[in-house]
């Protein structure tokens, strides 16, 4: 006799990809890295600035990338599929930020 | 130059005389020398990073002509009201990015003219007695940065 699910009990069906040990087509899609180079020219304040437009961050968020720019030479700013990547890289390089999108490993 | 208004509409500024000849002259200058070579990625050397490479070029040139045509704007038809102490420019959201960028772009660009030197240190009093035409770009430089700053001072 088959057991019908309760209102509160859920039925899983399976989706094609979604067996443990397997990966969605999600998953295997490249992602890079959206990187801001360090550059002696952009101003602290105005990098801190477009990172909080251009990502929606506040204000610390952004200062933390921002000194990590400065300091480290560069910093990931998001880890991203490549369209998203793109547009991020675009944003940036609008606003003559040094953003590149690298391969994530 | 200093913020005097802030409302949800957008931003007034108070300028001397001086100040808004200086950022006239800045945003007079755009787009100052050949843009830079377009780099979309370091390591990634395929195709597909060659094609987003050629569009990001196209976007960045569709980009410049309407920073272009604010600037065309702005030099023609801003409007600046007069104030006890000097003139008033108010911005909205849209045109205070725009003229970040603007300013932004002829920082970077007088930056590459002078040979992309790593230090920007203040010049020594023998760079200044020597007016030759590093120093033109210098100056617009410095003038960018300190209207950036104004542009961008910290909410009250």
């Amino acid at each position: 006799m088959l057991k019908m699910p309760s209102v509160f009990e859920p039925a899983t069906v399976p989706r094609p990809g979604s067996e443990p040990g397997t990966k969605s087509r999600d998953e295997l899609a490249p992602t890079f890295h959206v990187v801001c180079w360090n550059d002696p020219v952009n101003l602290m304040v105005y990098v801190t600035h477009v990172f909080m437009r251009v990502f929606g961050w506040n204000q610390a968020k952004a200062q933390k990338h921002m000194l990590e720019v400065h300091e480290k030479g560069r910093s990931v700013l998001a880890r991203e599929g490549a369209e998203k990547a793109e547009f991020y890289v675009h944003q940036l390089q609008q606003y003559k930020l040094q953003a590149t999108m690298e391969p994530a490993e | 130059m200093k913020r005097v208004r802030q409302t949800p509409a957008g931003w007034q500024f108070q300028l001397l005389q001086n100040e808004v000849n200086y950022l006239r002259l800045l945003v007079g200058m755009f787009p100052f020398g050949e843009p830079p070579p377009v780099n979309i990625s370091n390591a990634d050397q395929s195709p597909e990073a060659a094609e987003r490479e050629s569009l990001l070029g196209e976007s960045l040139a569709e980009h410049r002509k309407q920073l272009k045509q604010f600037a065309r704007k702005f030099i023609a038809g801003q409007k600046w009201e007069q104030h006890e102490n000097g003139l008033l420019l108010t911005l909205d959201a849209e045109s205070r990015e725009t003229l970040l960028q603007i300013l932004n772009d002829v920082r970077v660009a007088c930056w590459h003219a002078l040979g992309e030197p790593e230090s920007l240190g203040f010049p020594d009093a023998s760079q200044l007695q020597s007016m030759t035409q590093e120093m033109g770009w210098r100056c617009a430089l410095e003038m960018a940065g300190y209207f950036e700053c104004a542009l961008l001072e910290p909410e009250e």
